[in-house]
């Protein structure tokens, strides 16, 4: 089709990948947003859902947060942050932190509550500590839902960076967003290709990860399920 | 925070919400009924679940924007009557949260009452019908409820495309610096769509009256989608 | 009536067929046990019945009906089938679960409901239960609403499948217990799967002891098994301690009471111990006005209590239990003699008078005479352990 031709032909024309405005250059301040972004949100959700979830209170927060997270629209926040701060763009970042957080929070705390009851009922009746249990028995049952939490977060701020882009945010968005100003749907073809080229990547870093930081047993495990 | 003009605008505001309501509970919908036989074949025939929750992984990772853009050559610009380029990928999007539903609340019947099912001469639609989808019910409602809020929200993004129903009101409240527009935007769209996910609650609730009486039923708990 | 006619059953990649040329006739209104260890093809040879699992060669027949030539879904709608953990619709309630089959031939629901309370009451389940959900039965319970959904329909035919296996030992000897008073009233033909010989021998009219591979080691009513098992696998399978479970079909009707050693606790101590001198007794049985017992006395301890006292005062022991005179079996005597203090024990009527008493002796002239026969049971083998 011929969007699809135009879009590809502007991929790769030459000029589009040298300079400021070159898709590297862009391709680069995105990955920054979504890395402070991601380990921001990480920071604060993993120790959160590991203690709502190695203590079992507080269940009810977890619940409420996963469906507001849902719930709030990516662009209105992103606007919201903008306008209240007069243009800073780390109040952009707080709200890509914001939209982070559920995904990572909701999956830590299932992760842990889902170690089999008996698993930690063993695990203390050999004698484990309570800190013992959550690294040595639960933290490694929830690696695969964590990391799910991770890479939904990482999704999801990919998509909302490309979306700040709007209030003047860097990164792949600019190609959509001023395409879309100019009326230049060749730009906005090519941009949109390279951003879910970047959210794919995302995801097979993640699988791959996984590979390495999930214990085999639990890995095949999962997969039979 | 201009209550003032809430209150003097409530006319749009209701027409916005009702055309965000439009335009992410028909995907909803047709995301259900595409991904209850889609779901039910996977069951049925092991070898097309992996491709399928391959392909809904996929799907997941696609930002909105990018996937409502892919849309545009064929289906053009949002407008209030072109709204196709909305309604097929917030489809894909519901159709990937329900397929893995489906298929876990069919798999949840336990194979005692399949196999007593059988035994009793249950064909195998009938049984479908009347024994397995019935128990599946609380699984399917699960992920039929995040769909829906995550549906509702969706569509504001695609103001910047053309229309995004109460999305309208980031941009203009953008363009003309007014913050009230966006709170009111924000918080209407978080209405509506907990509003929706208690209505799915209570419906749950009513098509599910052996539940009502068990204390050991929990609220699902969302499975490792195998990438 | 269930036939087999040289029915085999390969599951591809095994080298060894799961059912290997089974004949096996099931007669109409009895209660047919298929006994054997694990993998023996008893449970393949059951789901072959209702076709659930499909026989790779020979033929089967119900009611001179070849199975293969009905549709299946119809087939199983005439016959009942109650497993291990019942498989009952969560999602129904009690009455409309035990009315499925009913109304999916084609009954109104009205009608249907009105059925599963006849049957509710069949099982021995409370009225008010029938609006009640699965999970709110016990296991026991589940199990019961389970073999009353078999029977809604009046089939003919019921399939049993370890139904009782699940639930704890006093449940199921209560539920089979329960089964043999339905059978008795309703007289299906009944097969009936299990790995507890005990529980085959309990329940069974005719047994068919399996062996690994599929094929049939015996095939009879249990008491000529106990009696005569054909080789060693199935005197194995059936245990060590089978010739005293063979007593359970033997009655204590049989056996001649003695009354001497009853006592009634009137009498002075006086009295009894010229009685114990001029009858050679050295234990007493006291019973009271009523006949009831009291308790055993030994003649020993007689020298010890005031010449003028009753036996009502006198330090009587307890212990064991006593055995009913009429309907209980040998194997009732014999563990209540086994188990009383005074190597005698007590035969009682249905209110719980004595009758007589039996001793050791007795117990094993009586077994001798009757095992030593030609093996049959006397009419009327009774059950009770």
């Amino acid at each position: 089709m011929n969007a699809i031709q135009s879009a590809w032909a502007w991929l790769t024309q030459a000029q589009q990948w040298s300079g400021a405005d070159g898709i590297p250059a862009r391709l680069i301040q995105h990955l920054e947003y979504t890395c402070i972004a991601l380990a921001v949100a990480a920071l604060i959700a993993l120790p959160l859902g590991l203690l709502i979830g190695h203590t079992g209170r507080g269940g009810f927060i977890i619940v409420t947060l996963a469906n507001l997270g849902r719930a709030l629209p990516t662009l209105g926040l992103v606007v919201l942050a903008f306008l209240i701060t007069n243009g800073s763009p780390a109040a952009v970042l707080v709200a890509l932190v914001v939209l982070a957080i559920p995904p990572i929070l909701v999956d830590t705390y299932e992760g842990v509550q889902g170690a089999d009851r008996d698993v930690r009922d063993a695990a203390r009746g050999m004698g484990m500590t309570a800190s013992q249990i959550l690294f040595r028995a639960e933290i490694p049952i929830a690696t695969p839902l964590i990391l799910l939490g991770l890479r939904t977060a990482a999704i999801q701020v990919v998509a909302t960076a490309t979306i700040a882009a709007y209030i003047g945010l860097g990164g792949l968005g600019r190609y959509i967003i001023d395409g879309l100003a100019r009326s230049d749907y060749a730009m906005v073809g090519g941009g949109a290709m390279v951003v879910v080229a970047l959210a794919l990547s995302v995801q097979v870093i993640f699988v791959g990860i996984r590979r390495f930081a999930v214990p085999a047993g639990i890995r095949q495990q999962a997969q039979t399920s | 925070m201009d209550w003032g003009w809430i209150s003097a605008n409530r006319g749009e505001l209701i027409s916005l919400a009702g055309n965000n309501l439009y335009l992410a509970l028909i995907p909803v919908v047709l995301g259900l009924v595409i991904s209850i036989p889609l779901g039910v074949l996977s069951v049925r025939w092991g070898w097309v679940y992996p491709p399928v929750l391959s392909a809904t992984s996929v799907i997941y990772a696609i930002p909105s924007l990018a996937l409502f853009i892919f849309l545009i050559p064929f289906t053009g610009i949002v407008t209030s009557t072109r709204d196709l380029t909305l309604i097929i990928p917030l489809t894909l999007y519901t159709l990937a949260t329900l397929v893995p539903n489906v298929v876990d609340g069919l798999r949840s019947v336990p194979e005692p009452v399949r196999q007593s099912a059988t035994a009793m001469g249950f064909g195998a639609m009938r049984r479908l019908a009347r024994v397995e989808l019935p128990i599946a019910v609380p699984v399917v409602m699960a992920g039929l409820r995040v769909a829906t809020v995550a549906s509702i929200s969706l569509v504001s993004v695609g103001e910047l495309i053309g229309n995004g129903g109460l999305g309208f009101l980031f941009t203009d409240g953008e363009q003309r610096d007014f913050p009230t527009e966006i709170y009111a935007g924000i918080g209407l769209i978080v209405i509506l769509a907990l509003a929706a996910d208690a209505l799915l609650v209570l419906l749950g609730w009513l098509l599910t009256p052996w539940r009502r009486s068990d204390p050991g039923a929990s609220h699902s708990t969302r499975e490792e989608a195998a990438a | 009536m269930i036939r087999f006619d040289h029915v085999t059953k390969r599951y591809p990649g095994s080298a060894v067929p799961a059912v290997n040329a089974l004949d096996l006739e099931v007669p109409d209104g009895q209660t047919m046990v298929l006994v054997g260890p694990s993998g023996c093809g008893k449970t393949t040879s059951l789901r072959m019945i209702n076709r659930m699992i499909d026989l790779t060669e020979g033929k089967i027949f119900v009611n001179d009906q070849d199975i293969q030539q009905a549709d299946p879904a119809k087939l199983r709608r005439g016959i009942g089938y109650v497993i291990q953990h019942a498989g009952l619709f969560p999602h129904r309630t009690i009455e409309d679960n035990i009315g499925t089959v009913p109304v999916l031939i084609g009954w109104g629901k009205q009608k249907a409901r009105r059925r599963a309370g006849e049957l509710m009451e069949l099982v021995g389940l409370d009225a008010n239960m029938a609006r009640r959900y699965p999970h709110q039965l016990s296991g026991g319970q589940q199990q019961r609403v389970g073999v009353a959904r078999a029977l809604a329909a009046d089939p003919p035919v019921l399939l049993m499948d370890e139904p009782f296996s699940a639930v704890d030992p006093i449940v199921r000897a209560i539920l089979q217990d329960e089964l043999l008073r339905i059978q008795a009233e309703l007289r299906k033909t009944v097969v009936f799967v299990t790995h507890d010989v005990e529980e085959a021998i309990k329940v069974g009219d005719r047994v068919a002891v399996f062996r690994p591979g599929g094929t049939l080691a015996q095939v009879d009513p249990p008491a000529r098994l106990l009696a005569e098992p054909v080789d060693d696998y199935v005197a194995d399978f059936l245990g060590f301690d089978r010739g005293i479970r063979r007593l359970s079909f033997f009655p204590a009707s049989t056996l001649e009471l003695d009354t001497d050693p009853l006592a009634p606790d009137r009498i002075t101590v006086a009295d009894a111990r010229a009685r114990a001198k001029e009858s050679g007794q050295s234990w007493f049985l006291v019973i009271d006005t009523e006949r009831l017992p009291r308790g055993w006395l030994p003649v020993a301890k007689l020298d010890d209590l005031p010449a003028s006292s009753t036996l009502a005062e006198a330090p009587v022991e307890g212990g064991g239990h006593s055995f009913h005179s009429s309907t209980d079996s040998l194997r009732a005597a014999l563990d209540a003699t086994i188990l009383s203090p005074s190597g005698q024990a007590a035969g009682v009527d249905d209110d719980g008078r004595v009758v007589g008493v039996t001793s050791y002796d007795e117990l094993l002239a009586a077994i001798h005479v009757l095992t030593s026969g030609d093996g049959d049971t006397a009419g009327g083998e009774s059950r009770s352990a």
